[in-house]
């Protein structure tokens, strides 16, 4: 499976922030993308993710070599601010996700089960959305985007809010998933990229450029990686 | 100290100017002229320059000539005493109450952040050059109205000059005493949330002020002369330490923590609004939902809201009751208005839609569905396809006409009551006619509200309101229904013509969302 993108254009008003992306995203793998503050990498999410109409180009998904246009199930958008329902508790939004997704979810958990792998304790399963901490919500978002188990899974900055520890988990969790997936993982910070995803790909300029691995040292990859995101 | 003002002052200005032209982009047309580098143009510089400096001048002297005319000029004819006396009188009270409440020095402003907070300029000089400015502006601003007010009702000269320095002695003296507070207790006083004692003092004040003349009692110019001479003496020892006070910067370090204050008029708006309508959520353990799905989801919104929905709903009927109740009771005592009151229900039924509007708390409702649902759900792209819009849309619209319909029950069963106690009416269709187009007028505001806010989805990420289009249509809504209120027609006919409006309205939008929704309904960037 593979998520193609043909010659993506976005423009604001006369700033063109995307000018043309082209690539092709494998499933399997987690992509780091990365770009400078302004560099479009919200922007190109929220193209995928359907929230903003690109001015040009097109994206779709190739199973079996056969081309096809996303469906609302093959996108789940996990962003760096927690946005779930707060009149909820943690137990009904999931029972709300799997009421209306039953069709689409394989290998179906109970709940309890779901939220062991959160490792949300019992005492909070059954409190309102509202009286969870930041991270806690953003665990939950992050569950109900594993759940929906999507094709492709756009993660815009989901760890900043993590402890270490959960920051962790949340890592192997992601590593344990990504065979069935495609996941672009937008980020900041260069070790984080590094270290959890196979592929980096530099949004600068407006144009998505892979980064190929240095194989001699972790230093050149990254001064190759810097490099790319300073190009004027 | 002159430094230190010429440096706030150029501060101040160059973010009102900013703000000016901000403004000026926010217009809808005015915006698509405006360069986008509007800040780098001098020419605009100058506009705005121009237009900060009007509004100074504005600020100086137009809340003084309102506040003089409004509070205290309009009320001389009705009480029975002299009018120089008691225009003396009120503004003795109201300074005294006034300074309390508006101290200019204790009031936590974003150009005193900016100045002290941020740039770290001399808490000392920036206070007291800052406040002598203001005090200036004070006595500046209110002279020429002292003036003017006092010749027109024959004010000895005196008094209306020596006025506006007895209320900047008097903000001095609050300002000081203030300071005092500081020194000795270590208690900030904020003037935008005043001590309890404060309010006391304020409330025995305007009792003074309004209360003492209708009992014949004034301040006389002689009284006020040796008030003056008293407030002067401690205006003049309160200015001499207001200038070596030496912990201003403590002072302000506290007062300007909150960093609301840094928030634009909008933004502050829209945290008070975002705060309030999480509020709304209540947490009961004993109401779950034995439902599924969209069914499960909105039943819980539902209870979970009770607040603004079903509570609401409770206290509407039982008011609409009672009001019903006193007025049946009224025509039974009084038989003479029979006849009034009966032509009344005959040609008044468009009065009532605006009393169904006023009834149908559609706005606050949808904006409760947005912060405290919406705004989250619709991130999460299954939310948006058309099968969960639409599967919600349904379950609110269900739940919103059937609670709506209560009052509207109530009330159109009380008007034919009231039309039948009152002499009744020789066309037995007008009985039925105002039984159903009232609640025909409910079902029309629920789905109406529900259908904007589903067709034009206002709100952007931050909460905000953002779409001109749904302001307009709440806008005209107002204004229609307003309209209505002069509008005198034959019920059977206006009625008849209600009900056919709500139902093609209702059948015209429910097609417009099932096919447009699925698109409109998103989040706004």
């Amino acid at each position: 499976m593979k998520l193609v993108i043909e010659n993506v254009k976005k423009r604001f008003d006369k700033k063109e922030v995307l000018k043309g992306i082209d690539f092709e995203f494998e499933k399997g793998k987690i992509y780091g993308l990365l770009g400078r503050n302004g560099a479009g990498k919200t922007t190109l999410f929220n193209c995928l993710n359907e929230v903003l109409e690109v001015d040009e180009g097109s994206f779709y998904l190739v199973e079996d070599k056969q081309k096809r246009p996303m469906e609302d199930e093959d996108i789940g958008y996990v962003l760096s601010t927690p946005n779930v329902p707060e009149f909820l508790t943690g137990r009904e939004f999931l029972k709300f996700f799997i009421d209306i997704n039953e069709e689409h979810i394989t290998n179906l958990k109970s709940i309890d089960e779901y939220f062991e792998l959160m490792k949300i304790s019992e005492e909070d399963r059954d409190k309102l959305l509202k009286d969870y901490s930041h991270g806690m919500k953003n665990k939950m978002q992050m569950l109900v985007n594993i759940i929906m188990s999507p094709k492709v899974l756009l993660l815009d900055e989901p760890l900043t809010s993590f402890d270490v520890v959960v920051a962790e988990e949340m890592k192997n969790l992601l590593r344990s998933i990504k065979k069935d997936h495609i996941i672009i993982f937008s980020t900041h910070i260069m070790e984080l990229a590094l270290d959890l995803c196979d592929e980096i790909v530099v949004l600068n300029k407006g144009v998505l450029k892979p980064i190929e691995p240095d194989r001699k040292s972790e230093k050149a990859f990254k001064e190759k990686i810097m490099a790319s995101l300073m190009e004027e | 100290m002159l430094h230190s003002f010429v440096l706030s002052f150029r501060l101040r200005n160059a973010y009102r100017v900013n703000s000016i032209l901000y403004s000026l982009k926010q217009i809808p047309l005015v915006k698509k002229i405006l360069p986008d580098r509007l800040y780098q143009s001098k020419a605009l510089k100058i506009l705005g320059n121009i237009i900060s400096i009007l509004l100074e001048i504005v600020n100086i002297f137009l809340g003084k000539i309102l506040y003089l005319w409004l509070m205290i000029y309009a009320f001389l004819t009705l009480y029975p005493t002299n009018p120089a006396n008691t225009f003396l009188h009120l503004i003795f009270f109201l300074t005294i109450a006034g300074a309390l409440m508006n101290t200019y020095m204790f009031n936590p402003t974003k150009d005193k952040y900016y100045a002290m907070i941020l740039m770290r300029m001399d808490a000392r000089w920036y206070t007291v050059s800052n406040y002598l400015y203001s005090m200036l502006k004070t006595i500046i601003g209110f002279l020429p109205f002292t003036l003017l007010f006092g010749f027109l009702i024959g004010m000895p000269l005196w008094i209306s000059v020596l006025l506006p320095f007895f209320i900047a002695f008097t903000k001095s003296i609050v300002s000081c005493y203030n300071l005092a507070v500081y020194q000795n207790k270590k208690q900030v006083i904020n003037e935008n949330n005043p001590p309890k004692s404060y309010w006391i003092v304020v409330g025995i004040c305007l009792l003074c002020a309004y209360g003492l003349p209708a009992l014949h009692i004034t301040i006389t110019p002689l009284v006020f002369g040796i008030l003056f001479l008293f407030f002067a003496l401690c205006g003049i020892y309160a200015w001499v330490k207001i200038w070596y006070f030496p912990y201003y910067f403590s002072i302000y370090r506290f007062l300007l923590a909150n960093h609301s204050i840094i928030l634009s008029a909008s933004e502050q708006k829209n945290k008070v609004t975002q705060e309030t309508t999480h509020k709304y959520i209540q947490f009961d353990a004993r109401f779950t939902s034995n439902k599924k799905g969209f069914a499960f989801f909105h039943d819980l919104f539902v209870k979970r809201h009770r607040k603004i929905l079903t509570l609401a709903i409770k206290k509407q009927s039982i008011v609409i009751l009672l009001l019903f109740l006193g007025a049946l009771v009224l025509l039974l005592i009084n038989k003479d208005i029979h006849g009034e009151i009966n032509g009344l229900l005959l040609t008044y039924l468009p009065y009532f839609v605006f009393i169904m509007y006023l009834l149908n708390r559609g706005t606050t409702v949808t904006q409760a569905m947005f912060m405290n649902c919406d705004h989250s759900m619709l991130t999460y792209r299954i939310y948006r396809t058309p099968r969960v819009i639409l599967g919600i849309f349904r379950e609110r619209l269900k739940t919103l006409i059937s609670l709506n319909l209560i009052p509207a029950f109530i009330l159109g069963s009380a008007l034919t009551i009231l039309l039948y106690v009152t002499g009744g009416t020789d066309n037995l269709f007008n009985y039925l006619v105002l039984f159903v187009s009232i609640p025909a007028m409910s079902v029309f505001f629920s789905v109406h509200y529900l259908v904007m806010y589903y067709l034009l989805q206002p709100y952007n990420v931050q909460t905000e309101m953002k779409s001109s289009t749904y302001s307009l249509v709440q806008g005209l809504t107002y204004f229609v229904c307003y309209f209505m209120i002069d509008l005198h027609l034959p019920t059977f006919y206006f009625g008849i013509a209600t009900c056919i409006f709500c139902i093609l309205y209702s059948l015209i939008s429910l097609f417009l969302v099932y096919h447009l929704a699925p698109k409109t309904f998103k989040l706004r960037l």
